[in-house]
């Protein structure tokens, strides 16, 4: 899931280059490459925009703990750095290393497109336990367990990308490239290359992709299941409310910037609170989720202070606000892609969500245009959607316990 | 006025080098570094005041990083408004700013810092409140081993009595004794244009920036103070520390004209047969670093192992500088590790912020060019020879007391 106070785009950059998947061969990737000559380094992202198959969640993240070391020591020999990441729209592996081994930095990322050789047991094992933590570690502190309980309800189909203890049973036993099969096609792949590097050199480079495993060869039949997450007991010292509203059909950048007052109003008013507020964007829709934690004493005012959240912020915005909270979202945008890394990712994150080549230059346009008008719509499509809500009591010391 | 240019140049081996290479009569004044990069989407800009504790009082310890942090603290409002962000970080010879900034207000947050670095009379009030800060960050850093050892091997490395002995940053006790009539003093003493050194890096129009920080820097030769020679131990230093494991530290120093880009790739090499694998599984953490200061710089390697342990890693430390001062690598072996190299040197440099503060650096210490970096022309024989011309490492232990039995 994108959080876009975390991912932020793109400056007033030049048109990329970008270079359309060739057909009707559709063995190479869709290519987008922003050249930046800062620095004679290139950073590549290589997308699979692909969900996991049916029954078998976390699939794709499995692929990517079974090969990650592996290609932590291809891109080590010259001094490069390797990342996997799992996320809502796509499987997406990273590299960045100097740009005269670009050659050989895509060579690590065309690897990860092959089936991993018949895992060893120690490591598939090691594999699956580091998933099994990381869905753990989404229940066990309330931070992350308000956040998948909000995305549970407003997004069901949007499975956690560990998986759930079903699928990894059925994974354990399974014929990795018959899951492969399901997952990879040359057509899903795309690249985005910033750095010091031209398209040609990006497409000599990767001009041919491994051909796809034969798809059809699970058993139809299975299904996810999400154990409840009511059941959990996660830890907290204070009381954690969160709220979330779907708004598929808001306009993007006039959605980010809501977000953005909406945190500046409540982190003017619950001066003792920590509030987060923040636009998630994937392909499955769009929403603004509020996570607030607050002192134990605090909790009943500041539940009533969220509860009306929205209506307050819509008395409240004017132009003057809605262009300074534009400005500094644009602002963040430029600052959190600095690194070539970075706007690799977030390049290829807008993209992968269906947006285009150049969605992330449209959303940082757009953003300058957002009037308090745009504002006000998204707040009333907000005001419409039903709420889904979330509370987390502070755990309490028994009296018998206490010092 | 003639300016920088900095440039991408091609060397007889093909391989790139990035300078800032100055051309023209008044290359000498320069102190203002510009280097434009068009798709770089934010702007980076270093101020380094070459101000520390070797312009302190021992009994100020800590005052230059207490009015630096002072001096900035009224405009901290302002450069959030600005999407700004600034960072100060005391070194032991010089003080570096560093802000980040959009294109459309880096100008804007630039104009703020230096009128609060160089115009503006200090605010009593921030005084009092950094100085509260940093005592409670200092409490709570003195439980750490790393501050430990650091401090340990500073005084190890220059004496006790040598300003770059003692913290850079002070002590709680020291900084706590600060009063503002000392930092107000401090300030307009010591915090001055002369002293300082700016880069500026990102998509930003030469001519312009240097039209924007004119009013700020007026030209005239950088202002340079000498510090006296160090005093280092002559021994091994055992340090006792409440722990179970120990910290073994290396320290290498070298002088003005040693190849510090020839000392960073052995520093890599040496940490690669010293860390963590399948033969030197009781490593538990391992660390190299290169520092250049003026006059020199220190190559240190730091190892955390096994308290029984700790004298045989210092033995292996020592050899695995040495190892590389007798015949140089073959060609291929070189290569290789050189390509390795050459990667992780780029890779330090991927925020324009480390290149801002790097060629700051290097202008600070005289390096008329702003060199980012220098890897292309290394070969097997630079690297022997900077091996070579190391004197013997300054070893400093920090753990719990280690019997003779154990080493």
């Amino acid at each position: 899931m994108l959080t876009l106070s975390l991912v932020l785009a793109l400056a007033a950059a030049p048109p990329d280059t970008t270079r359309d998947r060739p057909k009707p061969a559709q063995s190479a990737p869709a290519i987008t490459v922003h050249t930046q000559p800062a620095l004679p380094v290139v950073a590549l992202r290589m997308s699979i925009v692909a969900g996991d198959p049916p029954g078998y969640a976390g699939a794709g993240h499995l692929f990517q703990h079974l090969l990650l070391p592996s290609l932590e020591e291809q891109a080590a020999r010259v001094g490069g750095r390797v990342q996997a990441i799992r996320g809502s729209d796509a499987i997406v592996y990273s590299v960045i290393g100097p740009a005269s081994e670009l050659d050989y930095l895509a060579g690590i990322l065309r690897s990860a497109l092959r089936v991993p050789a018949a895992a060893n047991g120690a490591i598939m094992l090691q594999s699956l336990s580091a998933l099994a933590g990381e869905r753990a570690s989404e229940r066990e502190t309330a931070p992350a367990y308000v956040r998948a309980s909000l995305r549970s309800q407003l997004f069901p189909a949007d499975l956690p990308a560990a998986g759930t203890d079903g699928a990894a049973t059925r994974l354990q036993s399974a014929d990795l490239a018959d899951v492969w099969g399901e997952i990879y096609a040359p057509e899903r792949v795309s690249v985005v290359a910033v750095g010091d590097v031209s398209l040609g050199a990006v497409e000599r480079a990767f001009r041919s992709l491994p051909a796809a495993s034969p798809a059809g060869r699970l058993a139809p039949d299975a299904a996810d299941t999400l154990p409840a997450l009511g059941a959990d007991t996660p830890q907290a010292t204070r009381g954690w409310i969160g709220s979330a509203w779907r708004a598929d059909s808001a306009e993007p950048a006039a959605l980010s910037v809501a977000a953005r007052l909406l945190r500046n109003s409540l982190r003017r008013r619950m001066t003792r609170s920590t509030v987060e507020v923040e636009h998630w964007w994937t392909h499955q829709g769009q929403a603004l989720a509020l996570v607030v934690a607050t002192p134990d004493s605090l909790t009943p005012a500041a539940r009533r202070t969220v509860g009306g959240a929205l209506a307050t912020l819509g008395t409240g915005v004017n132009d003057e606000a809605v262009r300074a909270a534009a400005a500094a979202v644009r602002r963040e945008m430029l600052f959190y892609s600095r690194t070539p890394e970075r706007m690799a990712e977030l390049l290829g994150e807008f993209a992968d969500r269906g947006g285009g080549r150049d969605a992330a230059q449209r959303y940082y346009a757009a953003l300058g245009t957002v009037t308090e008008d745009d504002v006000r719509r998204v707040l009333e499509q907000l005001a419409a959607a039903e709420a889904a809500t979330v509370y987390v009591a502070p755990q309490r010391i028994p009296p018998e316990q206490r010092r | 006025m003639s300016a920088p240019i900095l440039s991408v140049v091609r060397n007889a081996a093909g391989a790139l080098v990035m300078a800032a290479a100055l051309a023209g009569r008044a290359a000498a004044q320069e102190r203002v570094f510009v280097r434009p990069e068009p798709g770089t989407p934010v702007v980076a800009v270093q101020v380094v005041v070459g101000v520390g504790p070797a312009d302190e009082p021992a009994a100020q310890a800590g005052i230059s990083y207490l009015a630096a942090r002072s001096v900035v603290e009224p405009s901290r409002a302002a450069f959030d408004s600005l999407g700004a962000h600034l960072d100060v970080d005391q070194q032991k010879d010089a003080i570096a700013f560093t802000l980040t900034a959009a294109p459309d207000a880096w100008a804007e947050a630039t104009r703020l810092l230096m009128v609060s670095l160089f115009r503006d009379p200090v605010d009593s009030a921030s005084v009092v409140r950094q100085r509260a800060a940093i005592v409670r960050e200092l409490t709570a850093r003195e439980a750490s081993p790393a501050d430990a050892l650091e401090r340990e091997r500073a005084r190890a490395v220059y004496g006790a009595e040598h300003p770059w002995g003692r913290p850079a940053v002070g002590t709680a006790t020291s900084v706590r004794a600060v009063r503002v009539s000392q930092v107000d003093a401090f300030l307009r003493q010591n915090f001055t244009p002369e002293r300082s050194v700016v880069a500026v890096v990102g998509p930003v129009d030469e001519a312009e920036a240097r039209d924007a920080l004119a009013p700020h820097m007026p030209a005239g030769e950088l202002r340079a103070d000498s510090v006296p020679p160090p005093q280092p131990a002559d021994s091994t230093v055992d340090a006792e520390y409440n722990s179970i494991t120990t910290w073994v530290s290396a320290t290498w120093r070298f002088g003005a004209d040693s190849d510090v880009e020839a000392l960073r790739m052995l520093a890599q090499l040496a940490l690669d047969r010293v860390s963590f694998g399948p033969s030197r599984r009781s490593v538990y953490n391992s660390r190299a670093e290169v520092v250049r200061y003026a006059g020199g710089g220190e190559l240190r390697l730091t190892l955390v192992v096994p308290p029984r342990e700790a004298a045989q890693w210092a033995v292996q430390l020592r050899e695995a500088v040495g190892g590389y001062a007798g015949e140089p690598l073959s060609p291929t072996v070189f290569q290789d590790r050189l390509r390795r190299f050459r990667g992780e040197r780029l890779m330090e440099l991927d925020l324009p912020e480390q290149r801002a503060a790097a060629m700051a650096r290097s202008a600070l210490l005289g390096d008329r060019t702003a060199t980012l970096v220098d890897f292309t022309r290394l070969t097997p024989e630079r690297l022997r020879d900077a091996a070579g011309g190391l004197q013997p490492p300054i070893i400093v232990y920090l753990g719990p007391a280690r019997s003779p039995a154990g080493g």
